[in-house]
């Protein structure tokens, strides 16, 4: 495993979802890489996500071939647009399938599956 | 420089897809197709000097084009393997144009074909297979169904922004599955409706059964040569006018946009190849994963404006007795996916359209096909235009 992908997840076991962030740029970039995937150059920060998103799409996932989501189907798998300008592949939980909306404020929690954290969205509560 | 309508497509050989290969391994189901493409052509095996292959279904890449050479016994000048997914068998097309134009080889031989293995196909492993370490790091956590729910994503969106329906998707693969019932070799030939689509089980809503192909076995073999008037040969040459190819992502997740596709760019780059537009192409044969591929090919090809795919469809009857025929064999939906030789089915397909070879399904006007390779999610495309004589 890179040493970026590590510090990823662990980041996120902590409780944070950090960002790669590129100073020459002035852009986060989602997946974590080596080099700055705008400027080829290496030196990324790393700073934490405030956790606020928008839904971009989604899809309810009815069949799954992944054993680890066999029991949970339907689930909602979606694409979700981070403030900080990135889109990452998430879930959306505490959210009836019919509320579900492209657009929908979501924001940021964690979770625990087969003993690693994960940070998925729920959303934005409006009381 | 590439010159349109001097390379030509001389041979083709197909084998009718299979769900269970019956025992037989990737160089099997190629030597079979190759056979059939080889005597299509009216050709000798040692007529061929070049080779370009898809890669197989089994795990050995390694030195794939000359295990295939080595099994079919050819001492090829030039060879190579295509990996652009979906979009390898119209991309192995337009580089053996090239090669062949070139004056680098005479006569290229592009093969694809695979096994399906059900064993392997539904399993974390059969996933990971087809994802790149950045999905597995970052994505897979999260349950995608692979494709499947990529393309999801897409028609949801697609809804969302233009209010494309369920209804309009579902009409693609029933006129697809009018085509299917004239052709002998499709997989699924019973007649289906609207409702019978939107009744089948939703598998990643809003994606029903019925909109998602099924994998299968087979192989394909096409023979690309340059174009010899009056050379003696069976059928009417079906000549490479242009082609075009774009690329933006690998992920849907990291595309630029979910609705706007590489198509668009591709196909602009093959019309201008060619030297013609869409309202010149008399069908079309466009690489259908999904009901929503298709949508979105139509729209980025110019058939209609963006987000009016949905009633482009609902309005055009899209069989062999259209104004718009589009993938006249049933497509993939209806004749499976036999690995990387299912986006060959679509150069074969205009093929036999273009020669006048068709059968019952032979359309009306058949002087400019237009074909589309895609692969991944919308990722590679490779669009090649095709002519009669």
């Amino acid at each position: 495993m890179t040493d970026y992908t590590k510090t990823y997840w662990q980041y996120i076991s902590s409780g944070k979802l950090c960002l790669q962030f590129c100073a020459a740029c002035q852009k986060y970039i989602f997946y974590p890489r080596g080099l700055c995937p705008h400027c080829l150059q290496p030196g990324l920060e790393w700073k934490e996500a405030t956790g606020q998103g928008v839904v971009h799409s989604y899809t309810i996932v009815h069949v799954s071939a992944l054993p680890d989501f066999q029991d949970d189907t339907p689930y909602i798998y979606a694409l979700i647009d981070l403030a900080e300008g990135v889109r990452m592949p998430s879930n959306l939980i505490d959210c009836p399938l019919d509320q579900v909306r492209i657009n929908l404020p979501v924001e940021l929690v964690f979770i625990e599956r087969k003993g690693k954290t994960l940070p998925v969205f729920k959303p934005v509560s409006t009381a | 420089m590439f010159q349109q309508g001097r390379t030509c497509i001389i041979g083709i050989g197909e084998l009718k897809p299979t769900l269970d290969a019956g025992g037989r391994s990737t160089l099997d189901l190629m030597a079979e197709a190759a056979a059939k493409a080889i005597q299509d052509a009216g050709f000798h095996k040692d007529d061929i000097d070049g080779l370009l292959v898809t890669p197989p279904s089994e795990d050995s890449y390694f030195l794939w084009p000359s295990q295939v050479a080595e099994y079919l016994q050819l001492s090829p000048i030039f060879m190579n393997m295509v990996e652009l997914g979906g979009a390898s068998a119209a991309g192995s097309i337009a580089r053996a144009a090239l090669m062949v134009d070139a004056g680098v080889c005479k006569n290229c031989l592009c093969l694809s074909g695979g096994v399906w293995d059900k064993q392997v196909f539904n399993t974390r492993e059969g996933k990971t297979a087809v994802m790149s370490q950045a999905e597995i790091d970052y994505d897979l956590p999260y349950g995608p169904m692979g494709f499947n729910s990529g393309y999801g994503l897409i028609a949801r969106r697609h809804m969302a922004e233009y209010g494309t329906t369920p209804e309009q998707l579902a009409k693609i693969a029933v006129d697809q599955r009018t085509n299917a019932m004239v052709n002998p070799d499709a997989l699924f030939k019973k007649s289906i409706t609207v409702p019978d689509v939107l009744a089948s089980p939703l598998i990643v809503d809003p994606l029903h059964l019925l909109e998602i192909v099924r994998p299968c076995s087979g192989a394909s073999a096409v023979i690309v040569s340059r174009l010899s008037p009056g050379a003696s040969n069976n059928h009417s040459p079906v000549t490479i006018q242009g082609f075009g190819e774009a690329y933006t992502h690998n992920s849907i997740a990291y595309a630029p946009s979910l609705t706007d596709s590489p198509i668009k760019l591709a196909s602009q780059r093959a019309f201008q190849m060619a030297e013609v537009e869409a309202k010149d192409i008399d069908l079309v044969s466009l690489y259908d994963c999904y009901t929503i591929t298709v949508l979105i090919s139509l729209e980025d090809i110019g058939f209609c404006r963006k987000g009016e795919g949905g009633k482009f469809v609902e309005d055009t009857d899209l069989t062999y007795k259209g104004s718009l025929p589009c993938n006249t064999h049933g497509g993939q939906l209806s004749c499976g996916q036999a690995a990387f030789a299912g986006g060959m089915s679509h150069v074969t397909e205009a093929v036999r359209q273009l020669r006048g070879e068709a059968g019952l399904r032979q359309v009306k006007n058949n002087d400019l096909a237009l074909v589309n390779g895609n692969g991944g999610v919308m990722s590679t495309q490779c669009c090649l235009i095709l002519g009669r004589g």
